[in-house]
């Protein structure tokens, strides 16, 4: 189908992008690199700490992908190929953990598995403490993703064709046999897109890292703030993020080749859900959501519980306070303005895509498909790329707009604005060409197609991803580093702002107003799943 | 004023955006004055809204993250300033931005008149504070363990994983405990007590949220001895949620353990010409009665105005201590950073 306006969608976000990411990231790097005699591009590799750092970021993160395979593959074929009580509000609440604002995911994490936490207090008696380790990193990491996983899986095994597995089983072969030589090699792509993924924001994570790595595992991405913010080591900074950059930008690639391999329309024949037979089947439901109700539930319920605590025995005053109406009302202005900056940025893009593709398509040319699938990559850009680098160079580059509203916002879509231009893309992907050829054939100008076909086929994928970012704009954590003006306080820096001062009222503030936050994120998760369910195949 | 009030609800609306957002506004109107604070910084509105009302300018507060990243901003944008004053520079990183050049010697009123904390080259002292151990009251009664009395105890098996400190890298009370152990201890020796210390289990957090909030007793950590600020029991008493007869944590003055951390305001070089009358009006504000008096319980520092009075929870509850080991100001200018490299290996490598 043809987009209307054609490549003139890339102009937008391109321009965005270039003005908020590249040019900045490239000026600090300038200035890192401008004032030394040499680079040492391998020091990196050659210095023992820097190393473990780098090494520690591709372990983590990989160490996360098995992890959230081996938990999230199982939930996701019960999921799709078993009925039981609570399923599908098993489904709706899947997603939950992916809009919780990662301080308040973190502080959930402490509350369970920290020195004095729920399960952490009788682990530390025995002498095992979890906070010197690179468990509560992993945790963190599982916590987050392993939602992205199972989504991933329940789609592509409701895509996968019935009449082949059925013909397995026919033929004879164990439910066993049947998954691994029919349905895994079918949902292989899938997992593997949703596992790059995952990768990716465990590679590139910041505010999870910064709380819960600790001295020994905090990632690259940590040390790079610790460099630029601490030391003005900008070399070094510049040359550890360059690699990081290479390093995600293979992982992108790869995700977006997959990505693009899997951009078909969906074939019809989903297979029939059932009940679970025997004992053992119940069972097996039962472990499997067990141990995803601890990695995904408990965190959440535990902040729930450290903040009705601190309710009752008398915090309840913080939320009549001024200072927290005004974080209140800042957060969500903010989040509004980023959302309708980012809602925009992210379709451009989107169409930006499929133009790109229908010229791939009509040139033919390995270059047109190396330009469509570099843009496709872009989208990618804004969660790998160091946030502290662009934060540090927008300073240099913008001296002037330090603290203007103009950068705020901007700096909060260009975040979250890959989230609607991601769910947009696959949306258009999985988009049925026959419906558009119709349409055509019947008469329809390519603008009258687009609003009363396309948009409409479109719509949830759009409503789904916009609900994501404005999740992330509510809790965002890097942002902070963007936050300066004091009457500009969110509710993220408040939270900060009373963690920074002792005092028993203080932490509660903290706990009540983290509390506050995580109602707020439970707000657009609801508008994601609790109107948009029958989006096709948005992964988050 | 009115209009001034005007353009604050406008600001402040939802509208606010094209006040804010157009450059312009902060370059042409020179009623506007660039301030930039660490985190930390904390007055009552009130006090603000008169200095704005009586100076006839509007301030605007850019909160450049902790004391080290602020002065690191000042050092990357030297060439063009974001800033035409900067309140919260200290003693530890005062030689930097010295060295850097991007400040500018102010001679007003306030920089001649005695303070009871100096900074020295044209930097106006505005309040200071001793970084040192805060001990965890009920944890020591009921363990009956003696309180330490020196780092030498510390180091002792008896002590063993019960303190835990701020990496000097990325805090600026990590690095100031790490100045006075030298201090204290002398360089070699300081080194060799660390190096006991990682042995005997010493815990290491990157900043003071994460020592205070996760790893100290007091609120649901493992660690009874933090490292803290000596008014940090008095804003235990202040902050309680049930009135307190006394506080919960007492502080721990040892030899080669305390910091006297003085903070300032000073100009910026480069900053706007047509602020700068504004700015020193700003750098005696903070020096008033007023804001000498608000400071104390706001950001829990003691007043650098000689004379002036205590506020009554820090009169009782944050007794300053009567010595303190601060290494000399050229000393640590030089060896700063390698001393913290050092460290980083001593400990945690």
């Amino acid at each position: 189908m043809k987009a209307p306006f054609g490549a003139g969608w890339l102009a937008f976000p391109g321009l965005f992008l270039g003005l908020m990411l590249a040019a900045p990231v490239l000026r600090l790097l300038h200035e890192g690199v401008a004032g030394e005699a040499s680079v040492q591009m391998l020091g990196v590799w050659t210095d023992p700490y820097l190393r473990w750092r780098l090494l520690w970021s591709l372990l983590q993160a990989g160490a996360t992908c098995v992890l959230a395979l081996a938990l999230g593959l199982p939930l996701a074929w019960m999921l799709a190929r078993w009925q039981f009580p609570g399923r599908s509000a098993v489904m709706r609440l899947m997603m939950l953990p992916f809009v919780v604002p990662t301080l308040v995911a973190a502080l959930g994490v402490l509350a369970l598995w920290g020195p004095r936490g729920v399960l952490g207090e009788p682990l530390l008696a025995h002498g095992i403490d979890l906070g010197e380790s690179p468990w509560l990193l992993l945790y963190g990491n599982l916590f987050f993703n392993v939602c992205l996983v199972v989504r991933a899986g329940v789609d592509a095994l409701e895509h996968s064709s019935a009449s082949q597995a059925a013909a397995a089983r026919t033929l004879g072969a164990t439910p066993w046999r049947v998954f691994w030589r029919v349905e895994w090699p079918a949902i292989r792509p899938w997992m593997m897109s949703s596992l790059c993924l995952v990768f990716l924001y465990c590679f590139s994570g910041f505010g999870l890292a910064l709380v819960l790595g600790g001295q020994r595992y905090a990632t690259g991405e940590v040390e790079i703030y610790r460099l630029v913010a601490h030391e003005l080591a900008l070399a070094d900074a510049s040359v550890l993020a360059l690699w990081m950059l290479c390093l995600t930008a293979v992982i992108a690639l790869t995700y977006a080749w997959i990505e693009r391999r899997l951009a078909v329309p969906a074939p019809g024949w989903p297979v029939p859900r059932r009940r679970p037979r025997g004992a053992v089947q119940w069972l097996a439901l039962g472990a499997v959501l067990g141990v995803w109700l601890l990695v995904c539930g408990a965190p959440l319920l535990a902040i729930a519980w450290r903040t009705l605590r601190a309710l009752v025995s008398g915090s309840a005053g913080v939320l009549l306070e001024a200072q927290t109406w005004q974080a209140l009302g800042n957060t969500l202005q903010f989040s509004g303005m980023a959302l309708l900056l980012a809602t925009a940025l992210g379709l451009c893009h989107a169409l930006g895509v499929l133009a790109l593709d229908r010229w791939r398509t009509r040139r033919g040319e390995a270059a047109a498909g190396a330009w469509a699938l570099a843009w496709r990559t872009l989208e990618y850009l804004p969660f790998v790329v160091s946030p502290v680098m662009v934060a540090f160079g927008l300073l240099l580059l913008y001296p002037d707009w330090t603290a203007s509203l103009a950068i705020l916002v901007g700096a909060y879509a260009l975040l979250a604005y890959p989230f609607v231009a991601r769910s947009v893309t696959a949306a258009l992907d999985a988009l049925p060409v026959s419906l558009v050829q119709v349409a055509a054939t019947l008469g329809a100008s390519p603008l009258r197609v687009w609003w009363r076909v396309v948009l409409p086929l479109v719509r949830p994928a759009l409503r789904r991803g916009m609900a994501f970012a404005a999740a992330t704009a509510l809790g965002e954590f890097a942002v902070s580093l963007f936050l300066s003006r004091p009457e500009w306080t969110t509710l993220t820096t408040l939270i900060y702002q009373h963690l920074g001062r002792p005092g028993a009222a203080n932490l509660d503030a903290a706990l009540v107003l983290s509390g506050l936050l995580m109602v707020l994120a439970l707000g657009a998760f609801a508008l994601i799943e609790g109107r948009g369910r029958r989006s096709p195949q948005a992964h988050a | 004023m009115a209009c001034m009030q005007r353009r604050d609800v406008l600001f402040r609306g939802l509208g606010c955006g094209l006040a804010a957002l157009s450059p312009a506004a902060l370059r042409a109107a020179p009623s506007v004055l660039r301030v930039m604070t660490h985190n930390s910084f904390d007055l009552p509105r009130e006090l603000l809204a008169r200095f704005e009302q009586e100076a006839g300018v509007r301030l605007q507060l850019v909160k450049a993250g902790d004391a080290g990243e602020m002065v690191n901003k000042l050092i990357l944008t030297k060439a063009r300033p974001i800033a035409d004053l900067v309140y919260g520079i200290d003693n530890t990183l005062l030689p930097r931005a010295l060295q850097a050049g991007v400040l500018e010697p102010y001679t007003g009123p306030a920089a001649s008149r005695a303070a009871a904390a100096e900074l020295g080259e044209g930097v106006v002292p505005v309040d200071y504070g001793f970084v040192c151990l805060n001990v965890d009251k009920a944890w020591f009664a009921a363990s009956g363990l003696a309180l330490p009395t020196s780092l030498e105890d510390l180091a002792r098996p008896a002590y063993a994983k019960l303190l835990v400190v701020q990496n000097p890298a990325t805090s600026s009370p990590g690095q100031a405990f790490l100045m006075a152990t030298i201090a204290g201890l002398g360089e070699e020796e300081a080194f060799a007590w660390w190096a006991r210390m990682r042995a005997n289990g010493v815990k290491v957090v990157r900043g003071w949220t994460e020592a205070y909030y996760t790893e100290f007793t007091r609120n649901g950590g493992t660690r009874p001895i933090v490292l803290s600020y000596a008014s940090s029991p008095a804003a235990e008493v202040f902050y309680s949620k049930t009135p307190l007869a006394e506080a919960p944590t007492a502080n721990l003055f040892i030899r080669g353990g305390v910091f006297r951390q003085v903070e300032g305001v000073a100009l910026v070089r480069g900053g706007n010409p047509a602020a700068r009358e504004a700015a020193g009006r700003f750098i005696e504000f903070l020096r008033s009665p007023a804001v000498q008096q608000a400071l104390q319980t706001t950001m829990w520092m003691y007043p650098a105005e000689a004379g002036a009075p205590l506020a009554e929870v820090m009169r009782e509850h944050a007794t300053p201590p009567t010595g303190f080991d601060n290494p000399d100001p050229a000393r640590m200018q030089a060896q700063a950073r390698a001393w913290v490299q050092r460290w980083s290996r001593v400990v945690l490598k």
